[in-house]
């Protein structure tokens, strides 16, 4: 990353902003053939600055950058337009969201798949449906697309996963006959090959193992966002 | 060689946002060379400052007294609680002379990413500010940035199961506004939060 680079309306998401000196704000976006990366948005928290009101999150933006390394500069933002509004718990799902990409996505690192994924996990939300299966998906699909899935259709062995037994789960491994413990349903782990949520004990036993992985791969450094979705639901 | 105390005040403004090493050296040059009567002025401020004020034990706004001059003051609405952001957002409010009820100042926002949960800003104090009795409807007038929204989602949802009146501030265009030179988002929005006539 040592030429500098133009990039002119590149499709992208704010994934958070903060503060960067006197009047300039640093940018975190996601965007579709540039991956994640960091942005300064210089003089965006002055008065007069229009750029910052369209600095906003959850919202298909184009972006246009600058520079190289990283102190690439931000110059431009245009809102693409529609009606993706996050409200509610589907906002504080969003930052979720956000979260797992800012923690788990290195810089950099296209990932066009994994960005239109996001755009239709934000749509899927702002469109009120059932969070849940659309987390879960979410982080399946982020898991995969990072390479730290393993395939839930088959054991380490090369066995087909059967629906009635139980089996466990190796990080970085895969799905193995399970030495007791609690382990997963064959069913749940062949629902989530296929993103199939219908099934209550897929959506339950799925947050488990999405949860364990999540863990393992973040080193147990603790989700923010998740503590805030637990607190919200014991209101 | 820098003496000690030059080199403490150069540390010491250090703790202003954007503030490097460089600058604070500059501003401490500044302040002794040119200001030195300011800077003592600055000095004796800043210790009556931190002395004097605390928050307010209604709005959380910093006073002199244990509740300010607007929470004491008996020609507010009290039935009215407007919640805000920051000092600045109140003093923006009072300018319009359109509001005359309370008010409560988060001093800060939900930042999720940040770290900054309902813990850190206190979310139970307003809380228990708008169960006084009195307080008949809470205005929520956070910023709408994705972090105010969130606040005002978060407290809409602690304040309605204590069966309280909530209600958000609305946005639009701005007064005065021609849709052809306002933004597109700001349209979008107004469209989106449009009302029956
Ligand atoms: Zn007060």
């Amino acid at each position: 990353m040592s030429m500098a680079e133009r990039v002119d309306n590149e499709a992208g998401f704010i994934l958070h902003t903060r503060h960067y000196r006197e009047t300039s704000l640093i940018v975190e976006i996601l965007s579709r053939n540039h991956g994640r990366l960091a942005l300064v948005a210089r003089g965006a928290r002055r008065p007069m600055s229009s750029i910052k009101s369209r600095l906003l999150g959850f919202q298909p933006l184009l972006l246009s950058w600058f520079g190289k390394g990283s102190l690439r500069t931000l110059h431009a933002a245009e809102w693409q337009g529609g009606d993706l509004r996050l409200q509610g718990r589907a906002l504080m799902c969003g930052f979720y969201l956000n979260e797992l990409l800012l923690k788990l996505l290195p810089t950099d690192d296209p990932h066009e798949r994994l960005y239109d994924r996001y755009a239709q996990t934000l749509a899927a939300l702002a469109g009120g449906n059932e969070a849940e299966p659309i987390l879960r998906r979410f982080e399946l699909d982020l898991l995969s697309e990072l390479g730290y899935a393993q395939t839930l259709t088959h054991l380490i062995d090369g066995d087909e996963v059967r629906p009635e037994r139980r089996y466990g789960y190796v990080f970085d491994r895969g799905v193995v006959v399970t030495e007791g413990g609690p382990g997963y349903a064959g069913k749940t782990l062949l629902d989530l090959a296929t993103r199939d949520f219908s099934d209550p004990r897929t959506l339950a036993e799925g947050k488990l193992l999405m949860r364990a992985l999540i863990n393992h791969y973040l080193s147990d450094k603790p989700l923010l966002t998740r503590q805030l979705l637990i607190d919200l639901q014991q209101i | 060689m820098t003496p000690a105390s030059l080199a403490n005040l150069i540390e010491a403004l250090r703790v202003l946002p954007g503030v490097g090493p460089k600058s604070a050296a500059r501003m401490a040059y500044h302040l002794l060379q040119r200001e030195r009567l300011g800077a003592a002025r600055l000095a004796t401020s800043l210790a009556g400052a931190l002395e004097q004020l605390k928050p307010c034990v209604r709005c959380n706004n910093y006073s002199e007294t244990e509740v300010c001059a607007s929470c004491a003051d008996p020609r507010r609405d009290p039935r009215l609680l407007c919640v805000v952001e920051m000092p600045a957002d109140q003093n923006r409010i009072e300018e319009t002379n359109a509001y005359r009820g309370h008010y409560f100042v988060l001093m800060g926002r939900l930042s999720p990413l940040d770290g900054i949960g309902p813990r850190e800003i206190g979310l139970d104090r307003l809380v228990k500010r708008a169960q006084d009795g009195l307080t008949e409807e809470v205005i929520l007038a956070t910023n709408f940035t994705v972090e105010g929204e969130a606040t005002a989602h978060y407290l809409g949802e602690m304040l309605k199961a204590k069966g309280l009146k909530v209600t958000r501030m609305a946005r639009g265009l701005p007064a005065g506004g021609e849709l052809e030179h306002v933004d597109a988002m700001t349209v979008a929005q107004a469209l989106l939060d449009r009302k029956t006539l």
